[in-house]
């Protein structure tokens, strides 16, 4: 998976011709990594959503009135 | 950088940038702040979150799609040719600046020896982006769900903005040249898109509970803590001059740039590679913030929380020529879009019964739109790029700045790419029952469970005797 395994070696050549991507599975890994990262963002969505919708759900379903949230206040 | 000089200025510009996203982060800690001392206790907790999660979900799409569609999108695609290709399709050939380079699976697009810019320009717009969906956040509060503005937030911050900047904000954009279109500091592609599509989603959203009597009129539900407030605009000031700073490109020899043999002009640039000066906008920054703060105190008699939102409105009216004005011109301009957006925002609150707890369509909306008008007029006949002078409509060479060019523009920003796409995703979301949370949580506060737990936490704790 290490694309450098020897510093000297990698930058001993002119500038121009050094290979600049040197984070581990250059070239060959990143068509994958960007699937994964879409999936987790995806995957993000549907988790929270559903979270919240039950949230939303337990909360609505006692009907409480506007200034009941007073009698929670805990910071005095 | 084979060389010690071209190596200094690489450096120096990727620092450059670099710090421009430090402080453009300001920003950001701003409008949290300010959020949620606009908010009622009962829902501080969800404002913060709410927008806290656009910093992830903008920054990942940004990265997947929203930087590549700046790149791509120049041409339109189909209306003027790219000056780099000449073609009208999207430009992902292999011409210098080609969106190929930032797609999400580009080498460019993570740590490259061979490049030091990449990142910190990705940075840099990116940090705009998040300003666009924080904008859009503010106006909504306290009625959203999460998941519908995470949605709205990636639609205006990853899609819509880039697809504008693109066409009015990039060297080669189709809106320079077949209309002359020209938004230094973004009055346009930043504030009024966002104030545009936050008010499309109002339209869907509707207000809050209680907002207005069963006769119609309005209610103040102001800010709830002042402080919050008060610092969080402070904050957003900050991080606005180095917004300022990052719309810059911060050196820069024009000379061979635009094909002028012999000739070497280095200075900095705006967005659009035409000469401006950091110092001469610093004067612009604080005379036009100055203007917007003069004319709020006078028209809102001295309120604290519109005196300090037009200090920002100052600013934004006058974003579009900042880089060319006079800072008196600045300082007017600010005062004029000040008083324009603070009438507009209260006849169309009651109007329309248009529930903008921040008045964020008016600070960044109204204003935004109302600066790239008056700068078809102050600016009009300037060239809007460097690189040629052509006639309007023409397309293969840049019109001038004009009043209609700019009108026409500003209708494209708060418009077609603002309103009408808030209005369409809300109204979707809507009709999945998605977009506003359900009345008795609206009622209870979206903060209910925590504050209980919280005071079941602090009885157990008070309670204790060791």
């Amino acid at each position: 998976m290490a694309t450098v395994t020897n510093w000297i070696d990698h930058l001993n050549k002119p500038a121009e011709e050094v290979v600049g991507a040197v984070y581990p599975g250059a070239g060959s890994s990143e068509g994958l990594l960007v699937i994964l990262g879409i999936v987790l963002w995806i995957g993000w969505h549907i988790l929270t959503a559903r979270q919240e919708s039950e949230k939303l759900e337990k909360i609505s379903r006692k009907r409480r009135g506007a200034n009941d949230y007073k009698s929670n206040i805990a910071n005095w | 950088m084979t060389d010690q000089l071209s190596a200094l200025t690489t450096i120096f510009t990727e620092f450059y940038y670099w710090v421009t996203v430090v402080l453009m982060f300001l920003i950001h800690v701003g409008f949290c702040m300010y959020e949620v001392g606009a908010s009622r206790y009962k829902h501080h907790q969800h404002t913060l979150m709410k927008n806290t999660m656009l910093i992830p979900l903008v920054t990942v799409t940004w990265f997947f799609f929203g930087w590549w569609i700046y790149w791509a999108f120049p041409t339109g695609p189909g209306i003027a040719p790219s000056i780099m290709n000449e073609s009208t399709a999207l430009i992902t050939d292999e011409s210098a600046f080609s969106a190929t380079w930032y797609t999400a699976t580009s080498e460019l697009m993570a740590i490259n020896l061979n490049d030091h810019i990449s990142g910190v320009f990705w940075a840099a717009f990116l940090l705009f982006s998040w300003t666009a969906a924080s904008i859009v956040s503010g106006a909504i509060i306290e009625r959203i769900t999460t998941f519908a503005f995470g949605i709205l937030a990636i639609a205006i911050g990853s899609v819509f903005w880039t697809i504008d900047a693109a066409w009015g904000w990039h060297f080669d954009g189709w809106m320079l040249k077949i209309l002359g279109y020209h938004d230094a500091y973004a009055s346009g592609v930043i504030h009024a898109i966002a104030g545009g599509f936050a008010l499309g989603v109002l339209m869907v959203l509707g207000p809050r509970i209680g907002k207005f009597s069963s006769s119609g009129e309005p209610r103040n539900i102001g800010p709830r803590n002042p402080w919050l407030v008060t610092v969080g605009l402070f904050l957003i000031y900050t991080g606005f001059w180095g917004f300022y700073a990052a719309c810059n490109i911060p050196i820069f020899d024009l000379g061979p740039e635009y094909g002028m043999e012999g000739v070497t002009f280095w200075t900095a640039t705006n967005i659009y590679v035409t000469p401006t000066t950091l110092s001469g906008i610093t004067f612009n920054f604080l005379m036009s913030l100055s203007g917007g703060l003069l004319a709020g105190y006078w028209i809102a008699k001295g309120d604290p929380f519109w005196t300090y939102s037009s200090g920002l409105a100052g600013v934004i009216c006058a974003s579009a020529g900042n880089d060319l004005y006079h800072p008196i011109q600045s300082m007017i301009i600010g005062m004029i879009g000040v008083v324009i957006a603070y009438k507009l925002h209260y006849w169309v609150e009651r109007k329309f019964k248009i529930d903008d707890a921040v008045g964020a369509v008016a600070v960044h909306g109204y204003a935004g739109f109302v600066g790239l008008v008056i700068c078809g007029f102050v600016l009009n006949g300037y060239p809007s790029s460097g690189y040629s002078v052509g006639a309007m409509w023409d397309g293969t060479t840049y019109a001038t700045i004009n009043p209609l060019g700019q009108f026409l523009g500003a209708i494209i920003m708060f418009v077609v790419l603002g309103l009408i796409p808030g209005y369409v995703i809300a109204k979707v979301l809507n009709g999945m029952g998605k977009l506003r949370i359900p009345r008795e949580v609206e009622l209870a506060g979206l903060d209910y469970e925590i504050m209980e737990a919280d005071k079941d936490a602090e009885k157990a704790v008070s309670s204790a005797t060791r």
